[in-house]
């Protein structure tokens, strides 16, 4: 693979409705028809303000939603334009998951939603009502874990990118179930995320281990 | 005078997991962009949208009108001079990280742009604008040894060539900044991802006038710094002005635009140089002319000749300023550069002479290159270097290498080729750093020191010292690091950390237990004398075991609070190491792919195995970037960096990540010579063994870093 492409995330769908996409649509209406029915209940109650700064159109105002993360139901107040990640960080004080690029291209900000790994710096949290949103915090950490092998195979040094790659790791290993990944499946299932440190040899080590564990557990 | 390093030891070298790595990894520590203090507000940075500008007029009336907006703060006024895209203007704070930046965008500014220079050749032609009063480029002091020039009229052979690297970033994941809550009207708490603890604090009480032992900084963890990480830095004082101005706690971290920006970059580095040799194959001289860039600032100087003797050598530097970003450290500051120039001359020499590089090295180590060593004898570095070169070449398979000449003419597009290249750095500690020992009458056991773990291993590695000389595990020692309160830590930085926290740590450690063995022994019916360590256990007179929590349970309700500090032969500097690249490239789309990377690396006593391993296994990977992908690109037209980000600014990904042989050079000897640091040593001769093994297998030199395609073919066209 040349090294130009080795940043597009392998097998990561994004959901339905990103940041970007949002920030392109010109008008609450446009924004409006592609919300989920909860959220765009929650649009209506917003007084979303359409200001103007810039030449871009940005939606302000307030919008209280509710969110699954982590098992749990939790109410929040956001504006439309808020990603699930600021709104898991800065409002929900769930602060695993890192903002690093903010814009889809390292993979520290991935989370579990509805079982598929996603960026969530650039996935709006009023399009994740009604999903289930799971961080790393939720993960076991007993021996066998994702967690656990990242530590037994020091996959981790300053530790800023490792919960991305602990959640990218441990989404694959859900979709995949029983598989024993080869290198390379490894390789590929987490070249959506960067780790400045280079805790990448350490961290193939932990995901091969942690499949390995979990085929036993499964069996 | 404390006791050297133990002989036996029982967890010193062995590979212990980080003690924080399960926090890590479970998303449970909290790093310093992880805090929000109640009542925080989020604060975002203005930043120059121009090169080159200055601020007519700054109106931020409807910023500070906007609901939610809290306060504004001016880092730079009317009046000023912007010198880069990217510098800081202004800081707002707010309720929400989304109102902040609709302040920031609400702030007016008139600009008067003015013409820019963003480029080293835009700085030094004729009619450039001038960014200082001095001019933009600044000469160094000629360096001379020798006749260099009656040395190369005698040489059997000599090369010239021009080699150039560009100016890369550091790219740390947790962005520079702060979080500042005012605790009264002179007492801060700061949480900063910073490698410089008590840096950050004299900082910060020198920029607010308030008493430094009223400041706290806390980094209990952090997300790298590289060498970008040691201020507290404009944006980190405008959270303290408005935090102090809105009564609230203030979070202000950069976004990633900004810190590829202005946080910090590897300067440039360009040479025009002669260098030649004897009819043996020794370089005998080399004339230099070098230049760099690190931005608006200066220190592009690196070192050069680098690893070799060269007896007659002369060379001349210019630092050149460009509008862009500052320079700050990054990792092994000067050497990876010195070292790609060096060591690609050497190589092009070499083939010239049809000589095979490796034994090219091997004839120009000096004969005598002394370097300390902790408690024994001084060593000679070129002998480490001939053992260390033969392990590498092994594990490579250089026996497999072909000269260029062979290579270039074998058929089909992809051509396989080998590289190698030599590397030096210091490493030593420093004598005036403290760690606090507590051990608890309820045998609990704490350690605490302002130095902090930027990642290294750090923290675990001083639990592992105590636990060695209390006889526990490591994970029943807390490593209390990262708070400014604490006895004077090491700032991290030339990887001198380890070697100057661990004599401290070690000293600590053995002050508590003696002071331990003091205080309880008549409670064991015992002498002080008759008393020693097991593990888990006091043995009385080497039978009776107590149990270490009973031990210290004779306490009573006073623990024991030693501070060790350094002492000599505990530590040493001035380590080598050398790379292997075995490599492919496909000559029709310039795409160079990394079969294997072999380093060699002594660094003295290694303390932890695994976290060794792991800065060894990470100062690769960052040479591979380094020689491989990164090059902050700058718009000669609108002055602007065109990839402030993680998408166009390449950095590797798993499956860039080739398979990678770690060799420590650990031996009876090495251990002799105490701690020395390890974090930088084995980023700086990657790139240059990777650019060698391009050039190898090309059969031409690729003589501008790092190797993309673009750069690959260039040089193909040419040849
Ligand atoms: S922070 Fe979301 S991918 Fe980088
Ligand atoms: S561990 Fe530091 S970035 Fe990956």
């Amino acid at each position: 693979m040349p090294p130009e492409d080795h940043k597009a995330p392998a097998e990561l769908p994004r959901p339905g409705h990103s940041r970007r996409d949002f920030l392109r649509g010109s008008s609450l209406a446009a924004a409006g028809a592609v919300m989920a029915t909860s959220a765009e209940t929650a649009m209506h109650e917003a007084r979303a303000d359409v200001s103007e700064a810039d030449g871009v159109e940005i939606f302000s105002g307030s919008c209280p939603i509710e969110l699954k993360v982590n098992g749990e139901a939790m109410s929040v107040t956001i504006e439309p334009r808020s990603t699930l990640l600021d709104t898991l960080r800065n409002r929900l004080n769930v602060t695993g998951p890192k903002r690093v690029c903010d814009r889809a291209s390292c993979g520290a900000c991935t989370v579990i939603l509805d079982g598929d790994a996603v960026y969530s710096c650039t996935t709006l949290a009023i399009s994740c009502t009604g999903h289930e949103v799971r961080t790393l915090e939720s993960f076991e950490t007993d021996e066998g874990s994702v967690p656990q092998s990242f530590l037994q195979n020091d996959a981790l040094m300053c530790g800023y990118c490792t919960p991305g790659f602990v959640t990218a790791c441990q989404a694959w290993l859900e979709k995949n179930p029983g598989k024993e990944p080869t290198l390379d499946d490894i390789k590929q299932g987490l070249d959506g995320n960067i780790c400045r440190c280079g805790t990448y040899i350490g961290v193939f080590q932990a995901a091969l281990d942690a499949a390995k564990a979990m085929k036993k557990g499964g069996a | 005078m404390a006791a050297l390093w133990p002989d036996n030891p029982r967890l010193i070298g062995e590979g212990v997991p980080r003690l924080d790595g399960l926090a890590k990894a479970s998303g449970r520590a909290k790093y310093p962009s992880d805090e929000r203090p109640d009542g925080v507000l989020f604060a975002v940075v203005l930043h120059s949208p121009h090169a080159h500008a200055k601020i007519v007029k700054i109106d931020t009336s409807k910023a500070e009108a906007i609901p939610g907006v809290k306060g504004v703060h001016l880092i730079a006024n009317e009046g000023a001079t912007l010198r880069y895209h990217g510098e800081e203007i202004a800081a707002v704070a707010a309720e929400s990280e989304e109102i902040a930046r609709d302040g920031c965008r609400a702030i007016a500014i008139e600009y008067e742009v003015l013409p820019h220079a963003v480029t080293e050749a835009q700085a030094v032609a004729d009619g450039a604008p001038q960014l200082t009063p001095r001019g933009n480029t600044q000469a160094g002091r000629a360096q001379e040894d020798g006749d260099p020039e009656a040395a190369i009229k005698e040489a059997a052979a000599s090369i010239e060539g021009e080699y150039s690297v560009p100016v890369i970033t550091h790219v740390c994941l947790e962005t520079h900044g702060q979080v500042v809550r005012w605790d009264g009207d002179t007492k801060m708490t700061v949480w900063a991802s910073t490698q410089n603890v008590d840096g950050v604090e004299s900082e910060m009480a020198g920029a607010f006038n308030v008493p430094a032992t009223d400041v706290t900084v806390l980094t209990p963890v952090m997300g790298g710094g590289f060498g970008a990480k040691f201020g507290a830095d404009t944006w980190g004082v405008a959270a303290g002005e408005l935090a102090k101005k809105t009564g609230k706690p203030v979070w202000l971290f950069l976004d990633r635009i900004q810190e590829h920006l202005t946080a910090g970059n590897r300067p440039s580095a360009s040479a025009k140089l002669t260098l030649a040799a004897d009819k043996d194959g020794k370089i005998t001289a080399l004339i230099a002319e070098t230049a760099g860039t690190g931005g608006i600032s200066r220190g592009a100087a690196f070192p050069l000749p680098y690893v070799y003797e060269v007896p007659n050598s002369r060379r001349q530097h210019t630092d050149i300023r460009i509008n862009g970003g500052n320079a700050r450290a990054m990792r092994a500051p000067g050497h990876p550069q010195g070292c790609l120039i060096m060591e690609s001359a050497l190589d092009d020499l070499a083939e010239k002479m049809g000589i095979d590089p490796l034994q090219m090295r091997l004839n120009s180590l000096a004969e005598q290159d002394t370097v300390p060593s902790g408690a024994g004898e001084p060593l000679n570095r070129s002998e480490i270097y001939r053992d260390q070169i033969k392990l590498g070449a092994e594990a490579i398979g250089w026996d497999q290498r072909k000269p260029r000449s062979e290579n270039a003419k074998a058929s089909g597009p992809l051509k396989r080729g080998f590289g190698m290249a030599l590397h030096q750095w210091g490493g030593g500690g420093r004598d005036d750093k403290q760690v606090t020992c507590i051990i608890n009458p309820d045998g609990s056991v704490e350690l605490r020191s302002a130095t902090q773990d930027i990642g290294t291993g750090c923290r675990t590695v001083l639990a592992q010292i105590a636990a060695e000389v209390l006889g526990l595990n490591t994970t029943d020692i807390t490593s209390n690091i990262g708070n400014s309160q604490f006895p004077p830590g090491q700032a991290s930085g030339g990887s001198t950390t380890t070697p100057s926290m661990a004599p401290p740590a070690y000293n600590a450690a053995l002050e508590a237990r003696d002071l331990l063995f003091k205080r309880i022994a008549s409670a064991l019916d015992a002498e002080p004398g008759d008393l020693e360590i097991g593990k888990g256990v006091i043995l009385v007179k080497g039978e009776r075991e107590v149990p270490w929590k009973e031990a210290c349970r004779k306490l009573g309700t006073m623990p024991i609070n030693v501070t060790g500090s350094f002492s000599e032969g505990l530590t040493a500097q001035g380590v080598g190491g050398c790379q292997f690249v075995d490599l492919t490239v496909d000559t029709e789309t310039g795409v160079v792919k990394l079969n294997k990377i072999v380093a060699v690396q002594d660094t003295g006593l290694i303390l932890n195995m695994m976290t060794w391993k792991s800065q060894v296994y990470g100062g690769v990977i960052m040479g591979l970037n380094y020689g491989l992908f990164e090059e902050l690109v700058m718009d000669p037209s609108t002055g602007l960096c065109l990839n402030p980000d993680m998408e166009l600014y390449k950095l590797a990904g798993a499956s860039d990540i080739p398979a990678i042989d770690i060799i420590p050079f650990d031996n009876e000897q090495m251990r002799k010579r105490g701690v020395i640091g390890v974090g930088e040593p084995p980023t700086i001769a990657t790139a240059a063994a990777i650019g060698n093994a391009v050039a190898n297998a090309l059969g031409t030199r690729v003589p501008n870093f790092p190797m993309t395609p673009m750069n690959v073919l260039n040089a193909l066209a040419k040849a």
